[in-house]
């Protein structure tokens, strides 16, 4: 992705110049379109988390107070710890079962593709409607309902991401598992491994790719995730307070409802906004070190 | 392929402008209702004012305990925001101030026979007019209470409500119905105990204290009334405790209706759908909320209003005529004033029509033997869809064993504080 | 040594073809489980609302079963249509999908092939998008979508644009690199213009590109919920994920019959959409990933 392509491979002064006078037709309206988007609002976004307001055109300066009250938001601070135990529990489960579906569907096992496609279909629900099938089916299974028992309304969270992501890493699993190359695996043949070694030492050193990409992925969604939150408990059972199955993306969510909250509920986004930055790129650096260099 | 995104790009962009090109120059009147149960009712009326004077008309209704996030959404969007809006109590009043047209002077106005319903600002405008009234207490099917062997007449405070509502639960098999409908803690219903019954430990504790504003902290020292009625409420029902949250509000009414229980805590608004479910009014009585309070005997029904239409301050002038002329058309004219009767019962407005409504009749009868009303104390709840949402998580926990009272205590005393600090 | 590789090929050998037959059976099970969440909705959106809660396993029998009129009630339960959300769903997926593949191309052919200082910064705000979670916008964006009147189905697409362009400009631009440019220096020596040049040329050789991120974005617009929440114009205009929220706890008669006829319903056109390009969606999402 960094690699610095020569300046003559990836343009040359011949096209450069033509296309560059046709700015307004080609780069114009997706810029345009971005900053009305995203840039803007972005900025907008950090402008108001220093400011008071309920509405954008009435915001008052007040500083840092703002950041001060989410810090001291206890409600605020579950939603982390919360978030951070779903994030991970997630992404470890998610990725586990994706690979071992991915691994076993490359065995040339009869009916691959069919299997294939039927784990991948819950990822094309969305998140509300996805929450909403496995709310009926959960609350009538269990004998008390999710928003009573925190624990059901984690493990049913955990269930229902897993039942939707699944399909989709191990799609990736299977493209990275495709691509390990056949002499290698033919060697470790040759030399007598078994089957986990050669998973351990050939197969997981070159899939490298697709589990960051695939950790990534789950983490970051696990950090984001709002819809099946929402449907599935709402946050509740409310515990002195505090909403015990509430996520950050909830959280705030919840906070900009409250219409004299909105500066803290900006800074709290501001602040959720640095977590997943920082989040991925940690991330990112730690498992592309590991990557078999090429 | 090239030729289908221009075509799609090129709509995209027509489509736009078209959008953009249509603006209004009339007033236009926008209504965010807050009735879930009377939006077909308004939909109805709006059309036929459109019909007859070509001014057009919208009414939105947000979903039940939704009302106020949208709310804050709409009156965000400029000139398409809401121009008539509710508030509901004093709260909403302070939230609002900014939105809320002074209506003093108004025909509006001028066509009310009371004013003990409006809400006034901090300037001493009225910038809320309250358009109905309405009381709710225990809804009760006489029919029933007859074969289980008792009357209204039995009923006179907590013991006695207890002792029948036990009686007919013990039972409930061979009666085949029970003493309460489900206390359905789904969104659709748990208002009804969140907001409606928490009244009764906050009318109390008011009246004790001599409080006639919002308080910033409430001490919650009839909690054990509440207790007492909330378990009757969940003891000597049909309904499993441990799956509150799915029992709904259409459920309640289904045990009412289908005669499955004597029981349900309602209020007069209830009265049209029973009657609509073919429900004889002769079988329907609307009895006060007894909870074991010294002196409950001689309460009467609760009664109140939150129903009160706020003109938005930012609309624009056009708007703000246009949406005045709608009201006044609603509270006087021959259609507006019969959708009210319907829908709200009787109305503080001079042409109001008469209402068959009976919880109303309960209501006035018991008022007449000089018993006190039992006032919305529930209006100075603050930021109160969030201290609802503690509530009713509370009572969940409570109601299936997970949690103790204590939560309830803490939703209810510590949450107020937490919301007052909110929002002030 | 002749031996030992004899042994080592041939005993896996034996090992899988067991083993296989059982991973098969093993796994047409999972599969059937994996599905059971859309049979159980399937088969409540046959029974009558007062058996969805209380008998969410059961079968429909004679008692609860209530044929089509779940489907039927669905369609007009509540003060809006269902049709129309479903409507507004297609026509906002399919623009906001054809918006983003034609107009981010065209970009990401002027950022890698100008390469300016511009370009590359449009570039990495692009890529930085693609981190920032929804929150930190929503509330400016919701804002800033309406003061431009972009609140309504027809011009909501262009807010898509804006918010989606990172995933996209990024893919093409990835895509774009690896074109040799001798081809386009030869058709400008030919005398074609950029306009030309780009899509007699270029924009044809992006097609698995053009797929890739088309299926990205039709499956995330479709099932978009919050951004649409909050910038559509509510009183006229609903998605399918929005209308479903909206039935969850309102109007105080839910009616979870036709709560999931509505959810079978909306089901379908993405599993057409699935069925008939399972391909590329499969190969799209690898593609994705791997850029990603």
């Amino acid at each position: 992705m960094k690699k610095k392509s020569a300046p003559g491979a990836v343009t040359s002064p011949l096209i450069r110049k033509p296309i560059q006078r046709r700015f307004a037709l080609f780069l114009l309206p997706t810029f345009l379109c971005f900053c009305a988007g995203f840039l803007w609002p972005f900025i907008q976004g950090i402008y108001l988390s220093v400011h008071s307001f309920t509405t954008t055109s009435n915001a008052t300066w007040v500083g840092f107070v703002n950041y001060t009250k989410a810090f001291n938001d206890a409600g605020f601070r579950q939603a982390f710890g919360y978030t951070a135990l779903v994030a991970v529990v997630s992404l470890v489960l998610i990725n586990v079962l994706a690979f071992a579906v991915a691994y076993a569907l490359t065995r040339g096992i009869k009916g691959s593709n069919l299997f294939r496609g039927v784990f991948f279909v819950p990822n094309l629900i969305g998140g509300i409607v996805l929450g909403y099938i496995w709310k009926t089916i959960i609350d009538s299974a269990l004998p008390v309902s999710m928003s009573i028992q925190a624990n059901y309304g984690f493990w049913g969270l955990i269930v229902v991401m897993c039942w939707q992501q699944v399909g989709y890493m191990m799609i990736i699993y299977i493209a990275g598992l495709q691509a390990v190359p056949e002499d290698m695996l033919e060697a470790a043949r040759i030399d007598g491994a078994n089957g986990w070694r050669t998973l351990w030492h050939i197969t997981l050193p070159n899939v490298m790719p697709s589990i960051t990409i695939c950790t990534f992925l789950s983490l970051t969604n696990g950090f984001k995730l709002y819809d099946q939150n929402l449907v599935l408990t709402n946050g509740a059972p409310v515990r002195r307070g505090i909403g015990q199955t509430e996520m950050l993306a909830l959280n705030i969510a919840k906070t900009f409802s409250t219409a004299n909250q909105r500066g803290v509920a900006q800074a709290k986004a501001v602040l959720f906004f640095l977590l997943v930055t920082a989040i991925s790129l940690i991330q990112l650096s730690a498992t592309r070190s590991k990557e078999v260099q090429q | 392929m090239k030729k289908l995104f221009a075509l799609m790009l090129a709509l995209a962009m027509v489509l736009t402008m078209v959008s953009l090109a249509s603006a209004e120059e009339t007033g236009k009147v926008y209504y965010l209702n807050f009735k879930p149960e009377a939006d077909q009712a308004w939909q109805a009326l709006a059309a036929q004012y459109t019909q007859q004077t070509g001014v057009e008309v919208k009414v939105l209704t947000a979903a039940s305990g939704t009302y106020k996030q949208t709310l804050t959404s709409e009156l965000d969007k400029g000139a398409a925001a809401p121009t008539l809006f509710q508030i509901g109590n004093a709260e909403g009043v302070v939230t609002w101030k900014d939105y809320t047209l002074p209506l003093d002077g108004t025909e509006l106005l001028a066509e009310m026979t009371t004013e003990d319903f409006n809400l006034k600002n901090a300037d001493g405008a009225t910038v809320a007019a309250g358009y109905c009234y309405e009381a709710y207490g225990i809804i009760t099917n006489k029919a029933l209470l007859a074969k289980a062997g008792y009357s209204v007449a039995d009923i006179k405070d907590f013991a006695s409500l207890k002792a029948v509502a036990d009686d007919i639960h013990a039972r409930a098999a061979e009666l085949g119905f029970d003493a309460f409908t489900s206390a359905g803690l789904d969104g659709s219903s748990s208002w009804r105990f969140s907001g409606h019954l928490t009244n009764m430990p906050l009318f109390y504790e008011f009246r004790d204290d001599g409080i006639t504003e919002q308080p910033a902290t409430v001490k919650g020292s009839y909690l054990d009334a509440y207790k007492n009625i909330w378990d009757l409420y969940i003891t000597d029902s049909a309904a499993d405790v441990k799956k509150l949250s799915g029992y709904t509000g259409a459920d309640a009414e289904k045990d009412f209706y289908d005669g499955k229980a004597v029981f349900f805590q309602n209020g007069t608004w209830e009265y049209e759908s029973l009657i609509g479910y073919g429900m004889n009014p002769d079988d329907l009585a609307m009895l006060p909320i007894y909870c074991g309070v010294e002196g409950e005997e001689n309460a009467a029904l609760c009664a109140g209003t939150e129903n009160c239409w706020a003109v938005n301050a930012k609309a624009s002038e056009a708007d703000q005529k246009a949406t005045l002329d709608f009201l006044k058309w609603v509270v006087t004219s021959d259609e507006g004033t019969q959708m009210m009767a319907k829908e709200f019962g009787p109305i503080p407005f001079k042409a109001a029509k008469a209402s068959t409504n009976v919880f109303f009749n309960d209501s006035t009868a018991l008022l007449s033997e000089g018993k006190y009303v039992v006032t919305w104390a529930f209006n100075f709840t603050p930021d109160s869809d969030n201290w609802r949402a503690g509530i009713v998580s509370a009572l969940e926990q409570y109601s299936a064993g997970a949690a103790d009272w204590g939560e309830i205590e803490y939703a209810f005393v510590e949450g107020w504080a937490t919301c007052y600090a909110n929002t002030h | 040594m002749e031996t030992s590789l004899k042994k080592a090929s041939a005993r896996p050998q034996e090992k899988q073809t067991t083993g296989k037959i059982v991973l098969t059976a093993v796994f047409a099970v999972i599969s059937l489980i994996w599905m059971l969440p859309i049979a159980i909705v399937l088969m409540n959106s046959f029974k009558e609302n007062g058996f969805v809660n209380s008998e969410v396993f059961a079968l429909p029998n004679a008692q609860s079963y209530v044929g089509m009129s779940n489907y039927i009630n669905g369609m007009t339960f509540g003060n809006y249509p269902f049709y129309l959300s479903a409507g507004y769903s297609v026509y906002i997926t399919i623009v906001s999908t054809g918006l983003i593949l034609l107009c981010t191309s065209m970009a990401a052919w002027y950022i890698s092939r100008v390469d300016d200082l511009f370009s590359k910064a449009v570039y990495y705000l692009c890529v930085f998008s693609m981190v920032v979670p929804f929150q930190m916008v929503m509330f400016t964006l919701a804002n800033t979508a309406r003061e431009l009147r972009l609140d309504t189905p027809w011009s909501i697409p262009v807010v898509y644009l804006g918010f989606g362009a990172g995933l996209a400009v990024f893919m093409f631009v990835g895509f774009v690199k690896s074109i040799p440019i001798d081809i386009e220096e030869a058709a400008s020596i030919d005398g074609c213009g950029p306009v030309r040049t780009f899509f007699s040329v270029v924009f044809p050789m992006m097609k698995p590109t053009l797929i890739s991120v088309g299926v990205l974005e039709i499956m995330w617009v479709w099932n978009d919920y919050l951004l649409p929440y909050l910038v559509l114009d509510q009183t006229k205009y609903k998605t399918i994920p929005i209308h479903i929220q909206y039935l969850q706890g309102s109007y105080g008669r839910v009616d979870l019959g036709a709560t999931m006829a509505l959810i079978i319903l909306s089901l379908l056109p993405i599993i057409i959409f699935y069925l008939s390009c399972q391909k590329h969606i499969i190969k799209g999402v690898a593609a994705g990933a791997v850029k990603g």
